[in-house]
This record gives C-alpha cells, sequence and structure tokens, in this order.
C-alpha cells in the first residue's frame, strides 16, 4: 500500500514555527518509529525519544543517521513515569501521544 | 493524562517548554486530489472513542493549566494530509489504522471511489487532518523552590 503522510510539510512547519530547537535538550514523549524526531533533532544539543512500543523503538534505532548517533537515543518509558531527575530538558514534545 | 504533564513539568527547566502536537476529530474532509482539481467526496465519521480521547486530552490539559503548571504562549489548527493511492487503499488504511476512532460512511466510500473512477489519471485520494499545536510555557511555582 502507498500511503504519504504530510507531503506539503505542514508539520515540520508548524514544529519549527512553535519551538526553537537550536542547542536544547529535547524530551519527544511518544516518539514511535521516529517519524518526527529526524524533522527536528539535528539541530538539537541531545534528543531523547521515549515510547511504550518497544517494536517502534527498535525501528527508530535501525533508522537512527550515524551523525546523529551520539545525541539522539531512544528508551521505552511511560510518560506518567519519566525516568529522569528533575530539570534536564529545555523541551518537551507531546507528539500524537494524549 | 494529568500525572503525566505532572512528570513532564517536573523534567522541564524553569521556563521549558512543552509542545502538544495531536490530530484533533472534527469530521475531516476527504477528497479526489489531481493536478487539475480538487474534489470533496464526503467527510470522517468520528467515534465515540475517538471524540473521548480528544476529550480527555482536552481536560487534563485543561486541568494542567488550572493548576498554573503551563502558560498558553501559542496555539494553531493547521492541516495534515494523509494521501493514498487509490479509494481501496483509503478503506483499508483507515479500518486497520484507526479502527474504533473513525469510520467511512457509505456515501463518501462510493462518492470518492466514483470521482477517483472518472478523476484524472493523477488522482489521488486524500484525508484532510485537522492538527492541534500548543506551544505551553512551563510555570514556576511555590513548589519548585
Amino acid at each position: 500500500m502507498t500511503i504519504q503522510k504530510d507531503a506539503e510539510r505542514n508539520e515540520t512547519k508548524y514544529l519549527h514555527r512553535f519551538a526553537d530547537f537550536a542547542g536544547k535538550r529535547v524530551l519527544e514523549i511518544g516518539c514511535g518509529e521516529g517519524r518526527l524526531t529526524w524533522q527536528y533533532a539535528e539541530e538539537t544539543q541531545s534528543t531523547l525519544g521515549i515510547d511504550l512500543d518497544a517494536d517502534a523503538l527498535r525501528v527508530a534505532t535501525i533508522d537512527r543517521p550515524s551523525d546523529l548517533e551520539t545525541k539522539v537515543n531512544f528508551s521505552r518509558a511511560m510518560s506518567e513515569q519519566l525516568p529522569f531527575s528533575k530539570e534536564t530538558f529545555d523541551l518537551a514534545i507531546l507528539a500524537w501521544s494524549f | 493524562m494529568v500525572h503525566a504533564l505532572s512528570e513532564i513539568r517536573r523534567v522541564l527547566v524553569p521556563n521549558g517548554i512543552l509542545i502538544d502536537l495531536r490530530p484533533v476529530l472534527s469530521h475531516w474532509p476527504i477528497e479526489v486530489v489531481s493536478a487539475r482539481d480538487i474534489h470533496e467526496t464526503g467527510h470522517i465519521q468520528d467515534l465515540p472513542l475517538g471524540l473521548a480521547d480528544d476529550h480527555a486530552a482536552n481536560q487534563s490539559i485543561a486541568q494542567a493549566e488550572k493548576n498554573e503548571w503551563f502558560m498558553r504562549a501559542a496555539e494553531e489548527f493547521f492541516p495534515f494530509n494523509y494521501s493514498w493511492d487509490s479509494p481501496s487503499e483509503m478503506e483499508e488504511w483507515i479500518a486497520d489504522e484507526w479502527e474504533g476512532f473513525i469510520q467511512l460512511d457509505e456515501e463518501s466510500k462510493r462518492a470518492t471511489r466514483s470521482a477517483w473512477a472518472l478523476g484524472d489519471a493523477d488522482a489521488i485520494v486524500r484525508v484532510k487532518v485537522k492538527m492541534l499545536i500548543t506551544n505551553w510555557k512551563k510555570r514556576i511555582s511555590g513548589d519548585d523552590e
């Protein structure tokens, strides 16, 4: 099946209009396979994508470009119990995950 | 979901930003699109489970705002288009991926199939999803001291 999502790239345009990613430590909640992550991660200081779907996280990790290996990571975690210290991130994204 | 927002607030620095990006059900339009023409053929039917999800999300964010955890800095809607080569592909996708949240009524299916079959050779089928993006700024309270 051929499906195309957001050919106009509106999501990327609005995401960048609403947030400045440059040099930020970013937490993406509900990252899935990383479709959204790749639209901004290069600009960040670091990006951590979390999701409950282990298969999706595997795909995200496999798809991770080699030049982003040091700054982009994925982890299985629940948004209701984030395994991070307080004030760890500059920016959080709730991505299609409410 | 309110607890998740509390957790997000905890891990954000003072003045940190939360971007809430999500689809909002609103009888998304279905279109047959070619280089020459855009023809609206129907609308998606919103189902109770999908509407309940939207309601729960809105309630949670309203509670977080009431608790003075976050301040709404900016908000906008924008279209996010899903496109398929044919109506049958669209029908299959919606049945598989969005089961329980939305559905296609028979009239919209019939009109879409007909418009696509009679349309230009480059015609595709499109659902225009309504997206909401909100920039929330973390508010500082006495609890953070």
